[in-house]
C-alpha cells in the first residue's frame, strides 16, 4: 500500500555550485505550465490511497511566488491525508516570506526543511548560496512564532580549506537555533555541477572522517539521536518521510525526475520537461525480482543506525535476515552487530559502510 | 614460373625508418594494390601493429613485376624492426635470398640497423642499401651515405636513394632487386624439402603453414611429413597471398606459399621444421636456423581464476605463429593457477600481454618480469631459475650468477654524459665509446640484464629526448651478490611480489617498493603494514592507513536506484582486484616492485 508522496519542484532562483539535481532557473511561464503538467500526472497516477507522509522538495519549492504556491496547494488537496500525517516543504531562507509561512500553515504543512548548508560567509559563497546566518536565525524565529516546531536544517561539511574549528563554529550556530532535526552531508563533487566543472576536489578522507566524528559527538551530546548515516533528530522528530525510504516502503514520486516505488516496481521520471508535458513521465522502470527487493531492503535498512529488526523483516519477507548473503560472516567479523533483535552496522563502521553494503548487490 | 624468374627478399630497418611505407610502394608499383585502395601500412594486419606503427608479425606477399618484357615473381617477406623481434627477422631472412636495408636519411644508421644487418649477413643474403625519406628537408644524404660506406663497406654506387612517401627511386630499387638478388638455387628434381617459417590459425582450415620450397615441388593431395615432429598430413589446399589469399595447385622450388592440410593439432607445426614428401622423403632436413633464447620471464594469471583454460588456449594460439613465446603452468599461492611465460624482450612481453587482453578478452595479472639466474648450490649442482619463487633455500646457495648484456647505445654526443650516469646507476661496467661521426657515438656498457628489464628503455629515451637508440646482445653470466627480497602484506608473504635484487641496492629498493605499494593498494578497513624482507630480516616498512570514508552521505531523495547502481559499480571495481589474505591488491601492484622511483601519492 502506497502511503507516501514526493513532489519535485525543479525551479531555483540561484543555482548552487554543488547541486546535481534536476533544476531550472525560475521562470514564470515555465512554472505555470509545469504546475499544470504536475496536476495531470498526479490525477493520472494517484489511486486515492490514504497518505501519511508528503514531501515537497526541489529545486527550491519556496522560489515559487505566492500565487504559484497557492496553485500548488490546490493541486495537493487531492491527497487524502491520514490524521497523523507529516507534510514537509523545503525552503531557502532568502525567499521564505511571512506570507508564504502563513500559506504553509493554512495548507497543513507541519514540517519545514531549510537549506542552511553553512554558517560562515566564506563557505556559503563557495557553495553558491545567497543568504547569511542572520537571515536563517530570523526566519527560524518567524517559523517558530507561527507554530512550526518540526524544523530541519541541512549542513554541508568537508569543504575546501574547511578546518575542524570551522565545523565546530557551524555546530555552535546550528545548536543555537534549537531545531528538532539536523541533516549533515559531506560534500560530494558530482558530475554536472559547477564545482566539478571548475575542477574542485573533495577533501582528504582522514579530515572528512574527523569532521563526521565531531558532528556526531557534538550533536549526540546535545540531545540529538543519530538515527541514520547523515541524520540527527530529537526524540520523536525523526523524518517519517525519509524513514519510508530506509524502510523499503512504497512511495509515489511526482514531477520531473522524481522516483517512485510502487508494488514491485521502481520508477524514475523523465528529466526532460517537454516529454513530461506530453505525458511521457517515465524514464526508467525497474521491475524488481524478489532478490532485488531483498537487496534494496538491506542496502537501505542498514543506513539506519538501529539497523533492521529481524522479526519485522521475517514477517514482511518470509525469510530470516541472517540467512541472506554473507550476513552471518559479517556478524562474525564484527562488521554487523546482532543485538536485541536487530542487526545493524557496527557504529565504528558506519562511515565505511559501502564496503559492507556492496556485499548485498550484484551477483 | 621458372626459378630464375623468382626473387625472394626481405626489407630490414631500424624502427620508424619507413620499412612498411616502402613495402606499400612496392605493392603499388607491382599493382598488387591500387593507390586508391592502399591504406597506410598494408602489410601490418594486426590492430596493435597499426596503432603502435610497428610490425610484429611477418607477412609474405607474392608480387608480379615485368622487367624489360620479362615477367618476374617477387616474394616480399616482411619483417619486424624491433630488436625483440629479431627472431622473426631471422625467420624471414632464412626464407629470403636478398634484403633491402633501409636507412632513414634524417637519422642515419641506428642500433637495429646494425643488428639486422648482421643477421642478414649470417644468412648470406645479398644486401641492397637504400636511403629513405630523401624528400624531407632535414635529410642529410651525403652524411648517411658516408655512414653506410664506413660502417658496412658498401660502394657509393650501390646505394639507392628513395622516398617511399613520394615514390622517387622505387623503379630503380625494383631493377636492383631483379638484377642483384640471386634467383633461388634449389633443385626441382630432388625430393620435396621446404622450410616452415610461419604459421597461422584459421578456424575453418586449421593451421595454415607458411613455407619456402627449397627443393622439389609441393602439390595439392601430396602426403607430407613434418620431419621434426614426424606427423604426416595430406595437403588439402595451397595458397599464395597477393595480398589476398589465392588458391594454387602447386608451389614449385624457390617459391613461397601457404599450406592447408587439416592440421588441428597446433603443436605439430614447428616453425623452423622441414616439410618433405612422406612417400619420397629427402635424406636430410634443412639446417633450420638459430633458435632465440627467451630472456625475460613473467607470470601471467587470469584475474578470475575460472579463466585459466581460456588463457591456456589463447597462449597456444599465439605460440603457433610466435615460436619465441614459451609458457609452462605455474602456481602462485597468491594468484592461483597461471603460466610462466618467456619472452625475447620487454616489448615482446608487452605486445603479447596486450594481444591476450584484446584479442582473447582476458583480464590478466602480470607479475614482475624476471631474468634467468644461474644458481650454484653448495652441493655443486647448477640450477637455472626463471622466477624468484624457485630460488633454493639461502643456506644451499653458494653463488648466484645473472645474465649480462653488452649494449650498443647510439646517441648524439651531447647525451653521452647523462647516459653513462644512467648505466652506472644500473650497475653498468663501462667498456668503450666509439664515435661514428663527431656528433654521434656508440656507447658500450656491460649491464645486468635484470637492470634493463623495467624502465631502462624509457629512461634512455627521456634522457636523450628520444634521439638515442639501443640494442644489446646477451654475453653470458657473471656472479653477483644477489638476494631474494620478499614482500609481506599484512604479515602475509605474497610470493608473486618477491624479486631478486643486488644486496647493495636492497635497502633503497625495499624502501621504494613498500612506498609504491602503499600508493597503489587502496585503503582497507584496517591498517595494512607492507614490509620488505630479506630472509627473516625486515628491511623496510610502510603502513597503509585504515579506510576512513566509504559512504554515500547524500540520499538523493527517493532515488535509491541510483544508490544501488553506485554500489554495483563499486563492486565491479573490486572484482578486478586480487584478494590476498584479507587485502585487496590491484593489478598494477605486481609491476610496481620493479620501479626504482617512488610514485607520487
Amino acid at each position: 500500500m502506497t502511503s507516501s508522496v514526493y513532489i519535485h519542484i525543479p525551479f531555483c532562483s540561484h543555482i548552487c555550485t554543488y547541486c546535481a539535481f534536476t533544476k531550472f532557473y525560475y521562470d514564470k511561464n515555465m512554472t505555470s505550465d509545469y504546475l499544470n503538467s504536475l496536476e495531470k500526472e498526479i490525477k493520472t497516477r494517484y489511486q486515492g490511497e490514504i497518505i501519511k507522509t508528503l514531501y515537497i522538495g526541489g529545486g527550491t519549492p519556496s522560489s515559487l511566488d505566492i500565487l504559484e504556491l497557492e496553485r500548488l496547494f490546490q493541486i495537493i488537496k487531492i491527497f487524502k491525508l491520514d490524521k497523523d500525517y507529516e507534510f514537509t516543504i523545503e525552503v531557502n531562507p532568502e525567499n521564505l516570506t511571512l506570507e508564504k509561512i502563513k500559506l504553509f500553515k493554512d495548507n497543513k504543512v507541519n514540517r519545514i526543511s531549510m537549506g542552511l548548508e553553512a554558517t560562515n560567509e566564506k563557505f556559503l559563497n563557495y557553495l553558491g548560496r545567497h543568504h547569511d546566518f542572520n537571515l536563517v536565525k530570523e526566519k527560524i524565529a518567524l517559523l517558530k512564532k507561527y507554530g512550526f516546531n518540526n524544523i530541519n536544517v541541512d549542513l554541508i561539511y568537508a569543504l575546501k580549506d574547511e578546518t575542524l574549528d570551522d565545523v565546530k563554529l557551524d555546530l555552535e550556530n546550528i545548536l543555537s537555533l534549537n531545531v528538532s532535526h539536523i541533516s549533515t552531508y559531506s560534500l560530494m563533487i558530482e558530475d554536472n555541477t559547477i564545482l566539478k566543472i571548475k575542477g574542485e576536489n573533495e577533501i582528504n578522507e582522514d579530515l572528512d572522517y574527523l569532521m563526521y566524528e565531531l558532528i556526531s559527538n557534538t550533536l549526540k551530546s546535545h540531545g540529538y539521536v543519530h538515527y541514520e548515516v547523515s541524520n540527527f533528530a530529537k526524540v520523536g522528530f525523526e523524518s517519517k518521510h525519509n524513514l519510508v525510504y530506509w524502510n523499503n516502503e512504497e512511495y509515489y514520486g511526482f514531477g520531473l525526475s522524481a522516483a517512485s516505488f510502487i508494488g514491485n516496481t521502481r520508477i524514475t521520471n523523465t528529466n526532460n520537461l517537454n516529454k513530461y508535458k506530453l505525458g511521457n513521465y517515465f524514464r526508467e522502470i525497474e521491475e524488481l525480482s524478489y532478490k532485488d527487493i531483498l537487496s534494496y531492503a538491506l542496502i537501505l535498512g542498514f543506513r539506519k543506525i538501529k539497523g533492521i529488526n529481524k522479526k519485522e523483516f521475517f514477517n514482511r519477507y518470509q525469510v530470516e535476515l541472517d540467512s541472506l548473503y554473507n550476513i552471518k560472516e559479517l556478524i562474525k567479523d564484527k562488521k554487523l552487530i546482532d543485538k536485541d533483535g536487530n542487526i545493524f552496522v557496527s557504529y565504528d563502521k558506519i562511515y565505511v559502510e559501502n564496503n559492507i553494503l556492496i556485499n548485498f548487490v550484484g551477483e | 614460373m621458372k626459378q630464375e624468374k623468382i626473387r625472394n627478399f626481405s626489407i630490414i630497418a631500424h624502427i620508424d625508418h619507413g620499412k612498411s611505407t616502402l613495402a606499400d610502394r612496392i605493392l603499388e608499383i607491382t599493382n598488387a594494390v591500387s593507390k586508391r585502395e592502399s591504406k597506410e601500412q598494408m602489410l601490418d594486419s594486426m590492430d596493435i601493429e597499426r596503432e603502435r606503427g610497428i610490425t610484429i608479425k611477418l607477412n609474405t606477399v607474392r608480387l608480379n613485376y615485368n622487367y624489360k618484357g620479362e615477367d618476374y615473381t617477387l616474394n616480399l617477406i616482411d619483417t619486424p624492426g624491433h630488436v625483440d623481434f629479431s627472431y622473426e627477422v631471422s625467420r624471414s631472412l632464412a626464407a629470403s635470398d636478398g634484403a633491402i636495408l633501409v636507412v632513414d636519411a634524417t637519422q642515419g644508421i641506428e642500433a637495429q640497423t646494425i643488428a639486422n644487418m648482421y643477421l642478414a649477413l649470417d644468412n648470406n643474403l645479398t644486401i641492397i642499401p637504400v636511403i629513405n625519406k630523401i624528400d624531407l628537408p632535414s635529410a642529410d644524404v651525403p652524411l648517411v651515405k658516408q655512414e653506410l660506406i664506413d660502417t658496412f663497406g658498401f660502394q657509393e654506387d650501390e646505394i639507392i636513394l628513395v622516398s617511399a612517401k613520394t615514390g622517387v627511386g622505387i623503379e630503380e630499387l625494383m631493377e636492383a632487386l631483379i638484377l642483384r638478388v640471386p634467383a633461388p638455387k634449389g633443385n626441382p628434381e630432388l625430393p620435396l624439402k621446404a622450410l616452415i617459417f610461419d604459421s597461422l590459425y584459421d578456424s575453418y582450415r586449421g593451421v595454415l603453414t607458411l613455407a619456402r620450397v627449397v627443393d622439389g615441388e609441393l602439390k595439392v593431395h601430396d602426403k607430407i611429413e613434418f620431419m621434426e615432429t614426424g606427423s604426416t598430413y595430406e595437403v588439402t589446399e595451397l595458397f599464395v597471398y597477393n595480398p589476398n589469399f589465392q588458391k594454387v595447385d602447386a608451389i614449385a622450388s624457390g617459391e613461397v606459399g601457404y599450406i592447408a592440410a587439416s592440421v588441428k593439432n597446433i603443436s605439430d607445426v614447428k616453425v623452423g621444421d622441414t616439410i618433405t614428401n612422406s612417400k619420397n622423403p629427402c635424406l636430410e632436413p634443412l639446417p633450420g636456423y638459430k633458435p632465440m633464447q627467451q630472456v625475460v620471464f613473467t607470470g601471467l594469471y587470469p584475474t578470475e581464476t575460472n579463466k585459466y583454460n581460456d588463457l591456456r588456449d589463447a597462449l597456444e594460439k599465439l605460440a603457433l605463429n610466435d615460436a619465441s613465446l614459451t609458457f609452462e603452468p605455474e602456481t602462485s599461492e597468491a594468484l592461483g593457477f597461471g603460466f610462466r611465460c618467456g619472452f625475447l624482450g620487454l616489448l615482446h612481453m608487452d605486445v603479447i600481454e596486450e594481444r591476450l587482453e584484446r584479442e582473447f578478452n582476458l583480464n590478466l595479472i602480470a607479475t614482475s618480469p624476471s631474468v634467468v639466474y644461474e644458481v650454484l648450490k653448495t652441493d655443486g649442482e647448477i640450477v637455472k631459475i626463471d622466477s624468484p619463487q624457485k630460488l633454493p633455500d639461502i643456506t644451499k646457495i653458494k653463488t648466484i650468477s645473472e645474465p649480462y648484456i653488452l649494449t650498443n647505445i647510439f646517441t648524439p654526443s651531447e647525451y653521452i654524459g647523462s647516459l653513462m650516469e644512467l648505466c652506472q646507476n644500473k650497475r653498468g661496467i663501462y667498456k668503450t665509446l666509439e664515435y661514428i661521426t663527431p656528433e654521434r657515438a656508440i656507447l658500450h656498457y656491460e649491464l645486468p640484464l635484470s637492470e634493463i628489464v623495467y624502465d631502462f628503455f624509457d629512461k634512455l629515451k627521456s634522457i636523450s629526448k628520444g634521439y638515442a637508440s639501443f640494442d644489446y646482445q646477451v654475453i653470458g653470466y657473471k656472479p653477483s651478490n644477489l638476494v631474494k627480497m620478499d614482500i609481506l602484506v599484512n604479515g602475509v608473504l605474497v610470493d608473486a611480489l618477491s624479486t631478486i635484487v643486488h644486496k647493495d641496492f636492497a635497502y633503497n629498493k625495499g624502501k621504494v617498493v613498500v612506498n609504491n605499494l602503499k600508493a597503489v593498494i587502496p585503503r582497507q578497513l584496517f591498517v595494512v603494514p607492507i614490509q620488505a624482507a630479506i630472509g627473516s630480516k625486515v628491511i623496510a616498512r610502510a603502513d597503509i592507513k585504515a579506510m576512513r570514508k566509504d559512504v554515500l552521505a547524500k540520499c538523493y531523495g527517493g532515488d535509491v536506484s541510483r544508490k544501488k547502481k553506485l554500489l554495483e559499480k563499486q563492486k565491479e571495481g573490486k572484482k578486478r582486484m586480487k584478494q590476498i589474505g584479507n587485502v585487496e591488491i590491484p593489478q598494477e601492484a605486481f609491476l610496481t616492485v620493479l620501479s626504482d622511483e617512488e610514485i607520487n601519492d
